[in-house]
């Protein structure tokens, strides 16, 4: 349901290094493209799996009902090529698509769609259920599936779960789904997955029967990279086409590179602080974290500007408050209640709260005079975590409060995090595009009160009053009116909540400009190229030096179809991802301030670093060869003694 | 003359004697490792890095390493008089980690070396000295922990326990005994045989009495010369622990260093200064115990010494 942010890098491992040769230029070898990422599928099955890069799969094998526009996430035609409203906004009708086929030639009908949509929702599956919980799908006739919600549904007539093909997935029983490797390579989309080397990479080849645009591109390899500098270096040396997730400190490197854009893309992905609240009544928190002065005290003594520019190099946003949503307007203006960095304020509020420092040691005592000292857990899976936890746990410790310090890698904090046996942790949470999802999880009945039954509220906190808030966005037709309700949510969550939103991270990407063009940031200027919601990029790619291929006519056709009914005041944008045009492809919109006071390095130009490093190694070698030397020495002179 | 009679007799009680031979040994330990001139560099080298770890406070305060007290530091500054050795990417005083650094791995070097020696020395002596079904159990619980890979035992034990420096000697200790017990183990089983056991044993002088005044101190100068050359690879363990990010996240270490120096991609950047200090420091340190420690070797091992015992 939801895409944990695990991380940007990996602690430390083997440097890998690159082996494969340069991709081929023959013309009659197949056009390959190389995506280079730090991490692995958990699983390419639809009903399970839930990292990252199992999506951008997703994304390209399965082809949605309606599809997501590059520039802002407006609903575009996609298997459906148009549709009409009635029941006052609970039931629509879809009409798909002429002639569709899946990659193995069975046609793609109305019967698909209706039976991932029920059978989805009968089952709970995963990554469907918050989608379909309240719909139910007929089949009219081939071309025409209307869907009924329940309840009012405000992201209608938007349908953009996964359609799996009913012919593979009709003889796979509900035990066994979960189980199912879905390496079947049955597509809708422009690829479809044929090879999957856990830890290593994974193939997509071309499904000729796409109807949408051919890229030229006749193979997509994902390559996973455990080291992120090892992935950078194989981007300079042309051996991938781009690469996801770096460590900020490559981009000045990659910047330099006249062949290599970077790109840093906002898609709502955030890092927080999350105080345990308690609010499941299992665990052993800290006490004090349920008054919410001391949870005031702890966020004023953040100086989130400096983790902006020293941890994130200036990348990204600083963080404000929970972004519920992958497009960033949906985040209102806290005013007064963004906790500025002010440790004055946070010592009066620990004060007032009864936290004095009575014994001179720098630690206040609680009120019954125990050493107020907290549990902080640093992530071993990211390498942000360490630099941030530094940051922190100073700055706590400069009002007074003292911390203790573990590593755990994710695994080990989800299950103290469930066990709400804990303090603090920093960390990430990346959104959909509706803000539904990511609001429910800090709603009462996602709170865990039984470790067994874990739910998502892992700030541990939770208020009627936001989950009456909750309620109401949740079956409001009105976009403008219930932008309001999430964004007094948001207020209220910002205020009373667990959780400090540290940073809005940004998915650092880069890509060579030399094979291929027509990369697209979605949402446009901002986001990033890779990765994205409905990944429009592969698409709307040409390859350097070809004839772009002309599409069928259902450009035209889609564009007409999504003007016909704009009925629920939803902005349907023209569906023009897919036109050939591909150059208006922002590619040089690059975020990339440098980072503040590097004049040190700054003076160190490359040359300079260069003649550092040998001299540095020049030193190695003699520290080296002198120790060398002096064994060899000793050897002598025992021989000479004997 | 009573007097010259008394003297005499307090000069020759065992006790006295038994300082003397010890005070004549040590100037003759002294003077064998003066003439080791590598021996004597190494020493220094030690002594230096020594008195920088104990002087630490008082050659680069503390806050140098507190990211949050570098803020208005630059950050990759390349050496300069202010910094001696740069700063790292969140503006933290390179130097300072080096100095701090030092504490960390040469404590850490030294305590799980105590404990390894004290652990190993205890098995070996307990299964050399009792033999029979005792020696058997001991040496295959040797022999079982010789054979799990020591890395990946390292790291398993170490992600279990929770991050701190105690834990960290504690995996070093449990890991890296196997060793010093099989070679104790076999001194004590020639020194059981000699002949003053024996002559012990028949003047009724009990086990623990053999044990203390008899193999202990046979043993003592190879247990010794054992110990200089398990720091080397306790202090190596300790980074290779730090590196893998399995150290103690509060305290400065060089493998700590490197390993937010990786991280932080000094690598790529070529931020020499970043990683070459801790580097440079472990490579010194490690040589200059591997010097002192074949000295002490060559002087307290009988076998490496001319004409044998």
């Amino acid at each position: 349901m939801l895409r944990r942010l695990f991380g940007a890098g990996v602690i430390a491992g083997v440097v890998l290094v690159g082996v494969s040769a340069p991709s081929a230029v023959a013309q009659d070898d197949p056009v390959t493209m190389t995506i280079g990422l730090m991490q692995d599928m958990s699983s390419p099955n639809v009903t399970v799996g839930y990292l990252v890069p199992e999506f951008e799969v997703w994304n390209l094998q399965y082809a949605t009902l309606t599809s997501k526009a590059a520039d802002d996430f407006s609903t575009i035609p996609g298997l459906a090529e148009s549709w009409v409203e009635s029941n006052g906004g609970l039931t629509y009708a879809y009409t798909l698509r002429e002639g569709l086929l899946w990659s193995d030639g069975t046609p793609l009908t109305a019967d698909d769609i209706a039976y991932t949509i029920n059978r989805s929702r009968d089952e709970e599956w995963y990554n469907h259920f918050s989608t379909v919980e309240n719909l139910d799908a007929v089949v009219i006739d081939d071309r025409t599936v209307e869907i009924t919600s329940s309840v009012p549904d405000p992201k209608l007539p938007t349908m953009d779960v996964y359609i799996v093909p009913k012919h593979i997935y009709e003889p796979i029983s509900f035990d066994d789904l979960e189980s199912y490797e879905a390496l079947d390579g049955v597509s809708s989309g422009p690829y479809s997955l044929t090879e999957w080397r856990s830890g290593q990479d994974w193939t997509m080849v071309k499904n000729p029967l796409y109807f949408g645009r051919d890229n030229g591109i006749d193979r997509l390899v994902f390559r996973v990279f455990s080291n992120a500098d090892a992935m950078v270096a194989a981007l300079q040396r042309g051996e991938i086409d781009a690469a996801h997730n770096f460590n900020a400190s490559s981009v000045e490197q990659l910047e330099n590179d006249s062949n290599i854009t970077v790109v840093a893309g906002l898609q709502g992905g955030f890092t927080e602080l999350a105080l345990n609240g308690m609010a499941g009544g299992i665990g052993d928190g800290n006490p004090a974290l349920q008054n919410i002065d001391v949870r005031h005290a702890i966020f004023h003594a953040i100086d989130r500007n400096v983790l902006f520019d020293r941890v994130a190099l200036g990348l990204g946003s600083i963080g404000t408050t929970l972004s519920p949503s992958a497009d960033p307007t949906w985040i209102p203006d806290l005013g007064d209640g963004a906790f500025a960095y002010d440790p004055a304020r946070s010592a009066e509020l620990l004060e007032g709260a009864g936290y004095i420092d009575s014994d001179g040691d720098g630690i206040r005592e609680t009120p019954d005079g125990e050493p107020f000292v907290l549990r902080y857990i640093i992530r071993s899976e990211s390498t942000d975590a360490a630099p941030i936890a530094e940051f922190i746990t100073g700055w706590l410790e400069a009002v007074g409060i003292g911390t203790e310090t573990t590593v755990m890698d994710d695994t080990q904090l989800y299950d103290v995090s469930v066990a709400g046996e804990y303090d603090m942790f920093a960390w990430g949470w990346t959104p959909y595009v509706d803000p539904d999802p990511m609001l429910s999880y800090f709603t009462c009945d996602q709170v865990t009160y039984d470790a067994d039954e874990a739910g998502y509220n892992d700030a541990n906190w939770c208020d009627p009053a936001y989950d009456e808030l909750y309620l109401q966005q949740k079956v409001e037709l009105d976009p403008v009116k219930r932008r309001e309700i999430v964004a007094e949510m948001l207020r209220f969550f910002n205020t009373n909540s667990t959780y400090l939103v540290l940073l809005q991270d940004p998915d650092l990407q880069a890509y060579r400009t030399d094979r291929f063009e027509g990369w697209l940031q979605q949402p446009a200027e901002t986001g990033p190229v890779l990765f994205t919601n409905s990944s429009p990029t592969y698409e709307s790619l040409t390859v350097i030096g070809t004839e772009p291929t002309l599409i069928s006519e259902d450009t035209t056709e889609g564009t007409t179809a999504a003007g016909d009914d704009t009925a629920t005041g939803d902005t349907a944008a023209p569906g023009d991802t897919a036109a050939t045009g591909d150059t208006a492809a922002p590619g040089d919109a690059v975020i990339a301030p440098a980072p503040d006071g590097t004049d040190g390095s700054g003076d160190a130009d490359d040359g300079g670093s260069n003649t550092g490093l040998i001299v540095g190694i020049i030193a190695a070698v003699l520290v080296l060869g002198g120790g060398g030397f002096f064994l060899a020495k000793r050897r002598g002179s025992v021989d000479d003694r004997e | 003359m009573s007097d010259v009679v008394k003297t005499q007799t307090t000069t020759f009680s065992p006790r006295s004697f038994r300082w003397q031979r010890r005070r004549a040994a040590t100037v003759d330990f002294w003077s064998r490792f003066r003439g080791d001139r590598l021996a004597l560099f190494g020493l220094a080298v030690l002594l230096t890095f020594i008195v920088m770890a104990i002087g630490a406070p008082w050659i680069s305060p503390k806050e140098g390493l507190s990211a949050v007290d570098s803020i208005d530091n630059p950050t990759w500054a390349t050496p300069r008089f202010d910094y001696p050795f740069g700063t790292d990417n969140l503006g933290r005083s390179v130097a300072a980690q080096f100095v701090w650094g030092s504490r960390v791995s040469l404590w850490v070097g030294l305590s799980a070396t105590v404990l390894t020696i004290a652990i190993g020395s205890a098995v070996g002596v307990t299964a050399g000295f009792f033999g029979r079904w005792t020696d058997a159990t001991l040496m295959r619980l040797t022999d079982w922990f010789l054979v799990i890979p020591f890395l990946p035992l390292a790291i398993v034990l170490a992600s279990v326990l929770d991050r701190s420096l105690r834990n960290v000697v504690l995996v070093i200790a449990i890991t890296s005994w196997p060793g010093t017990a099989r070679l104790v183990r076999a001194q004590v089983l020639t020194v059981k045989q000699r002949l003053f056991v024996d002559r012990a044993r028949a003047l009724g002088a009990s086990r623990f009495h053999v044990i203390r005044r008899h193999i202990l101190p046979n043993v003592a100068p190879l247990i010794l010369a054992n110990v200089t050359l398990a720091v080397p690879i306790s202090i190596l363990t300790e980074t290779t622990l730090a590196f893998l990010g399995l150290g103690d996240p509060k305290r400065p270490s060089w493998g700590k260093t490197l390993e937010e120096a990786f991280n932080a991609g000094a690598i790529s950047r070529n931020a020499w200064w970043y990683y070459l200090p801790a580097g440079a420091g472990i490579v010194i340190v490690v040589l200059a115990f591997t010097l002192v420690g074949r000295a002490v070797e060559e002087i307290l091992d009988p076998r490496l010494r001319e004409g044998g015992l």
